[in-house]
């Protein structure tokens, strides 16, 4: 598993290089290897599919843009997932500018983590999920979901890889303690 | 290129604006330009305001007047080395790191401050001491500018995704290195002076980083995504 991740990194990598590079394949490898994750991270933002659809191009736009800030031979998911979430960030902050609220019905669709797939249904899951605070939602995401390491969650949210921790456990316990209250444990 | 997963008109926004691109170099090697600017301003700086090291220098230990000064460069140029890593994506310091260094090196620059008023406590400012006060406010702002333009500079040709702490870190970073200079050249030890206007001046620019921050995150809110080519 870890050696796969590693494959995986190693991977995205030399993509991102050669795509500084100027190599049009390699980006495109990029896109197709990055684009459902994104799309999953965005969610946790904006809860409706057609607006996260959107963000991701947008997020594209931002990489391309940005893309000599990235140092090669540094891991490239951190990097690709700060400049996501600032995307997303801009986005609610202009949305509560606009003061636009999305329709009950475009909400929400958020991805369940592996861990929780066990204590009950994915729909009673996304219901619980969409109640938690979005730090511990971005947390859940990017690590369970995601598989990013805490330390790399710390580095995007600009908190400590213990912070980090701390809150995807207390996140996964009052998940379980919705689970159990509704007695929904299978 | 393979078109199959890639929206049509985010294909054409990249094909057009594909060419390659050099990276950024590492903030370390990036700190080490903006010492070099820091070194050649200052140095102009102290050229243009005939400036002399303070009279009272033979009363300060050595540890105290360059020790300290030597610290406390090192000190503005990490900070400004964290304003740089912060000014690349997926490189964050924890918010409560950031907090903790921005507030050590404002208590470094007052215990420095203490220590040298009680080795060299020098006349009680009575008359003047306004003007005197603005000036040596104005002279640390001046020292600080060329490490502040440089660090801000770099920092928004990056993509600082929180610019208002990449912009803190930079103006501490400014702040700091000046004041490393000031302590050794202003001949003024009274407390007074020195936590109200060397201290009120590091705070100044401390602020000046973080709004320039915040007038750059609103310039990117305004402006829609271009590309350079566009």
């Amino acid at each position: 598993m870890a050696a796969d991740r590693q494959a995986e990194e190693e991977r995205l990598i030399a993509l991102m290089i050669g795509y500084q590079k100027g190599n049009t394949d390699d980006f495109s490898a990029l896109y197709a290897a990055l684009k459902q994750p994104l799309l999953r991270y965005l969610w946790t933002f904006v809860r409706n599919a057609t607006v996260a659809e959107d963000l991701l191009q947008e997020t594209f736009l931002q990489i391309h843009r940005a893309r000599r800030t990235y140092i090669p031979s540094r891991p490239v998911r951190p990097w690709v997932y700060a400049i996501t979430r600032h995307v997303a960030l801009m986005h609610l902050r202009s949305r509560r500018r606009r003061k636009e609220v999305l329709a009950n019905e475009e909400l929400p669709e958020i991805p369940v983590p592996p861990e929780m797939e066990k204590l009950a249904d994915h729909a009673t899951l996304r219901k619980m999920l969409a109640t938690l605070p979005r730090p511990a939602q971005e947390v859940l995401t990017l690590h369970h979901l995601l598989g990013l390491s805490f330390e790399e969650v710390g580095q995007i949210l600009g908190i400590a890889a213990g912070t980090a921790k701390v809150r995807s456990h207390r996140a996964l316990k009052a998940l379980r303690a919705q689970v159990a209250d509704k007695g929904e444990v299978t | 290129m393979s078109t199959e997963f890639i929206p049509e008109n985010l294909r054409q926004a990249i094909v057009r604006d594909l060419r390659p691109v050099r990276p950024l170099l590492p903030p370390w090697q990036r700190t080490l330009v903006v010492a070099a600017v820091t070194s050649a301003g200052i140095a102009a700086l102290l050229a243009v305001f005939k400036t002399a090291l303070r009279p009272d220098m033979s009363e300060i230990p050595m540890w105290l007047s360059w020790g300290c000064s030597s610290l406390q460069l090192l000190v503005g140029l990490a900070l400004v080395g964290l304003a740089l890593r912060e000014s690349i994506p997926g490189s964050a310091l924890p918010s409560g790191v950031v907090a903790a260094i921005t507030t050590t090196a404002v208590l470094m620059q007052v215990v420095i401050g203490i220590a040298t008023w009680l080795y060299s406590p020098g006349p009680v400012l009575s008359s003047g001491a306004l003007a005197k006060g603005v000036g040596c406010m104005t002279h640390d702002t001046a020292m600080a500018l060329p490490t502040l333009i440089a660090t801000l500079w770099l920092v928004f040709h990056a993509l600082p995704v929180r610019a208002p702490i990449a912009g803190l870190l930079g103006g501490a970073g400014a702040a700091v290195t000046a004041d490393a200079i000031t302590h050794l050249v202003c001949p003024m030890s009274d407390l007074r002076h020195v936590l109200v206007w060397h201290t009120g001046a590091m705070l100044g620019l401390m602020l000046i980083g973080w709004a320039a921050g915040i007038l750059w995150d609103r310039r990117q809110q305004r402006q829609p995504l271009q590309f350079e080519d566009a």
